[in-house]
């Protein structure tokens, strides 16, 4: 339970996190886009996972089953996009 | 240490009557109570499949009695289309939902998983509490459709949107009923969620000493396998649910499109999408279909392998092939959706994975089938019930082949091909795992036997009339008879009314033979031959238990250690040709 | 040999090791979250359905809103932070210092959720409702809501529970995995939100 970083790790990924937050008004502004959107909120995500949940510090088994479940689920969703296109676009995907 | 032995005393003995047996912690009331639960919830539905297949043959013979159930509905006892559609609704979704996950699932789960691993009860046993009071509040919320002005709602235990969205316009029963349903589903996800929480920390963390990973049983496996996929699934379905009652009483329109004209009525909604309901609901439905399945097949390759008296040819290979099928079945919701305007090239995407989740389960069936082949069969209706099931298991999937190709589903989507391969597939197959879970464990349950002469008076009768109601949907499915409709009167179906007066009539014969089952159920409990420790000289821990059933600690105290893999059958010990899990003998040679 | 077994291998319990060497009320936590994150990817997906599905999503949030969104970030990453400082202490035995920052982070729990509600009145004010709002596609109220009411649902709930863990924790009810079990569930709000800004709120910006 020591190996849980210090106050100043804490500060920089809290710092970070912030940062990221305005890169992303700051893109909602000049270049707008759904992918490098969720790029940015997925790097945040994984620094609040890794630093503040520590689970950086559980056994590799924890990440191991909690993480790669989590995406599959998530990643299988996007099945759906093709369906949403096209009622307006009328073909999967804008073009 | 201290962590260990934090988790050995969880509750002391109850002592007052509601703490033993109404909100109990102990697992094993609750595992009865699910049960109990699932039991009522069978009768509903099977009385429900009855009036059904009644007035399949005989829409205009007025049902006696079922005028006080429904005014409206059944004016003098016949009862009109929209009735049908209701009753075949709370059919399906008392069926899937409160038989199908809470029989093999919640209530065999509740009561061995934890004495299959050694522990004394579930990791939370409060926690395990609440989720069965939730499943019962979701319950009485679903029956309550029943007596509500409208009746209940009519748009099948899938609530397709529009229909199951738009409100009152929609016919009746969609009113204040389709709500009651969508509330319903709302609690039970919460009531499954909390449960396979439980289920998945309990098999983690509480197993007692030697029960490593490997050395857990089959169907402590499936148990622990469909509590992971039922957690992921049912978090899918909430935000549906959520969204389906907004849709309903909050005007929003997630679910329907623009300009839809219901009953002369313009819709004021506009802008969602028929098929987002689709694709969320059935992002849940398909895991759920494992949900249903893969505790039976656990139970099944349990008992088969007690029977056989000698080791599967893999054991293992089953538990891989039922993460297979877990991990898989979160791929293919979209065979579901190949009519429903779903892009064309996703049904080719989702075709492909549907295909290959028949690997998995055409391997275990090879494993079943290869481990019986020269094994000295103990034949009972426990086995005979497992046999039942691989049966069953193998007619209603290769169905699912057919189903699997977007191009021939085409011709036999939403026709009673479809009907016969999910009911035999999953409905009975699933309630054989059930049926032969029953008398396999009413012994430790009750520390009485069931009576053998009617299990196997029940289980022959019960596997036939299944066969003659189910083969002949494929037929009728195959001729062009389309599901949801009421009645055949005067279209192209009359033809084909002899095949449906014949399922009809299997129908009300198989219903009238669970009587049986059930007579022998209570006759058994309290006037069975009494259980001697281990009836069936199997090896798993619920058989080491000092009495049947078991004290409220399980284990009296102690904590048993396990020495072996669960199935050292075919062995020479002291006990004869099986060696206990918690035997601390070395097993001999193969005699 | 049941004693020679007992005694080797695994230390001395009567219990196989737990795999992730965690209490089961912390791994219960993580299951949850896992589980929850699904239920939020439904609705963002859903969300995200109904966006594309629409031939005029309105992008009316103006700069006003936008600096109400970047100080509630602000409010609920720090509300992580202090959580973190609060569990920590905790962990080494500070227990006035770890009740104090709980309370912190319950404190800018609340005032989150008043902020958000000030913004909710204001677009209700400006004539949002679940069906229909004045820029466009009526969906947009929706799917605003509801993606934003779950999350507030569960801001609050995680307000109360911590409220809950922190008055048990000073009576000594509970412990300090306690609190640090109930940091995970605040940090995985935070971390919701993160998501929640960019795809509610900075695609729909009015530029």
């Amino acid at each position: 339970m020591s190996a849980e970083g210090s106050l100043k790790t804490d500060l920089m990924v809290y710092v970070g996190i912030l940062v990221m937050a305005g890169l992303q008004i700051f893109m909602a502004y000049h270049s707008p886009g759904v992918i490098r959107m969720l790029v940015v909120a997925a790097i945040q995500a994984f620094l609040a996972i890794m630093f503040f949940m520590h689970l950086r510090d559980e056994k590799s088994t924890l990440r191991l089953a909690l993480i790669p479940a989590t995406l599959f689920v998530l990643v299988m969703m996007n099945m759906v996009w093709a369906d949403s296109y096209r009622l307006i676009h009328m073909r999967p995907f804008p073009k | 240490m201290s962590e260990a032995s934090a988790h050995v005393v969880h509750h002391g003995p109850p002592t007052s009557f509601i703490r033993k047996h109404v909100f109990s912690l102990d697992h094993k009331v609750i595992g009865k109570q699910y049960y109990a639960l699932a039991l009522v919830a069978v009768v509903t539905g099977m009385v429900l499949s009855w009036l059904m297949r009644i007035h399949l043959i005989a829409p205009n013979w007025p049902i006696p009695g079922l005028q006080w159930l429904s005014k409206v509905g059944a004016p003098g006892g016949v009862m009109t289309p929209e009735y049908y559609l209701s009753l075949m609704t709370m059919h399906g979704t008392l069926m899937v939902f409160f038989v199908l996950t809470n029989a093999p699932f919640a209530a065999f789960g509740n009561y061995f998983l934890p004495i299959q691993i050694g522990a004394e009860d579930m990791a939370f046993p409060r926690f395990n509490m609440m989720s069965f009071w939730t499943t019962f509040i979701a319950f009485c919320i679903l029956v309550a459709a029943f007596f509500v002005p409208d009746g209940p709602p009519l748009a099948g235990w899938t609530a397709y949107a529009p229909l199951s969205a738009v409100g009152k316009d929609a016919g009746p029963g969609e009113g204040l009923g389709q709500t009651l349903w969508g509330l319903s589903i709302f609690v039970f996800c919460i009531a499954s969620l909390l449960g396979s929480l439980n289920f998945i920390a309990t098999t983690l963390d509480l197993r007692t000493k030697g029960m490593t990973l490997a050395r857990m049983p089959i169907v402590s496996w499936a148990w622990f396998i469909t509590s992971c996929i039922a957690l992921l699934a049912f978090a899918v379905l909430l935000p549906a649910c959520l969204l389906l009652i907004l849709d309903r009483i909050g005007g929003t329109s997630f679910f329907i499109p623009s300009g839809l004209n219901i009953s002369d009525h313009l819709q004021p909604h506009q802008g969602g999408s028929p098929l987002l309901w689709q694709h969320l609901f059935w992002f849940f439905g398909h895991p759920e279909v494992y949900i249903a399945i893969l505790p039976a097949i656990g139970i099944v390759s349990h008992i088969l392998i007690n029977s056989m008296r000698k080791p599967m040819l893999s054991h293992k290979t089953i538990i891989y092939c039922m993460m297979g099928i877990g991990f898989l079945s979160y791929m293919v919701w979209g065979h579901h959706m190949f009519l429903s305007g779903m892009n064309p090239f996703s049904a080719l995407v989702f075709s492909f994975p549907t295909l290959m989740i028949t690997i998995p389960a055409t391997i275990m069936t090879l494993i079943w089938l290869g481990s019986l082949y020269g094994s000295n069969l103990r034949i009972n209706t426990a086995s005979l019930f497992c046999l039942g099931f691989i049966s069953m298991f193998v007619s209603g999937g290769v169905s699912g082949f057919f189903l699997a190709q977007p191009s021939i589903d085409i011709y036999l989507h939403a026709t009673y091909f479809v009907v016969g391969h999910f009911h035999m597939v999953m409905g009975v197959a699933a309630i054989f795992g059930v049926f032969a879970g029953t008398y396999f464990w009413f012994p430790k349950m009750t520390g009485r036997m069931m009576s053998e002469r009617l299990g196997r008076l029940h289980f022959w009768l019960t596997f036939i009339g299944t066969y003659c109601i189910f083969m002949p949907f494929h037929y009728l499915g195959l001729a062009g008879n389309v599901r949801r409709y009421s009645a055949f009167t005067d279209d192209f179906l009359v033809p084909l009314i002899p095949v449906h007066k014949f399922i009809t009539y299997s129908a009300l014969f198989t219903g009238a033979v669970q009587l049986v089952f059930i007579f022998n159920l209570i006759y058994s409990h309290f006037k069975g031959a009494i259980a001697p420790a281990n009836p069936w000289e199997a090896t798993s821990l619920e058989w080491s238990t000092p009495s049947s059933p078991p004290p409220f600690d399980n284990f009296g105290g102690k904590h048993p250690v396990v020495y072996h893999d669960p199935y050292q059958y075919g062995v020479k010990s002291s006990t004869g040709d099986y060696l206990m899990q918690d035997s601390p003998e070395r097993a001999g040679e193969t005699p | 040999m049941s004693e020679a077994n007992l005694t080797m291998g695994h230390g001395a319990g009567v219990m196989e090791e737990r795999p992730f060497a965690i209490p089961s009320k912390k791994l219960v936590m993580w299951l949850f979250i896992i589980s929850d994150a699904c239920t939020f990817g439904a609705m963002l997906f859903a969300y995200g359905y109904v966006r594309n599905a629409a031939p005029d999503w309105p992008h009316h949030f103006e700069t006003a809103s936008i600096i109400n969104v970047a100080i509630m970030t602000f409010i609920l990453v720090t509300s992580s932070l202090t959580m973190l400082i609060g569990t920590r202490a905790a962990k080494s035995g500070d227990k006035s210092g770890a009740l104090r920052f709980t309370f912190i982070t319950v404190v800018l729990g609340l005032v989150f959720a008043a902020l958000h509600l000030r913004e909710w009145m204001s677009m209700i004010h400006a004539g949002v409702s679940l069906f229909q709002n004045p820029w466009g596609a009526p969906l947009f109220g929706a799917s605003f809501f509801g993606v934003t009411g779950l999350h507030l649902a569960h801001v609050v709930s995680g307000a109360i529970a911590l409220t809950v863990v922190a008055l048990g924790y000073k009576r000594g009810r509970y412990n300090a995995d306690d609190i640090e079990i109930w940091s995970l569930y605040w940090h995985f709000v935070d971390l919701v939100w993160m998501f929640v800004v960019p795809m509610v709120y900075l695609l729909n910006v009015a530029q």
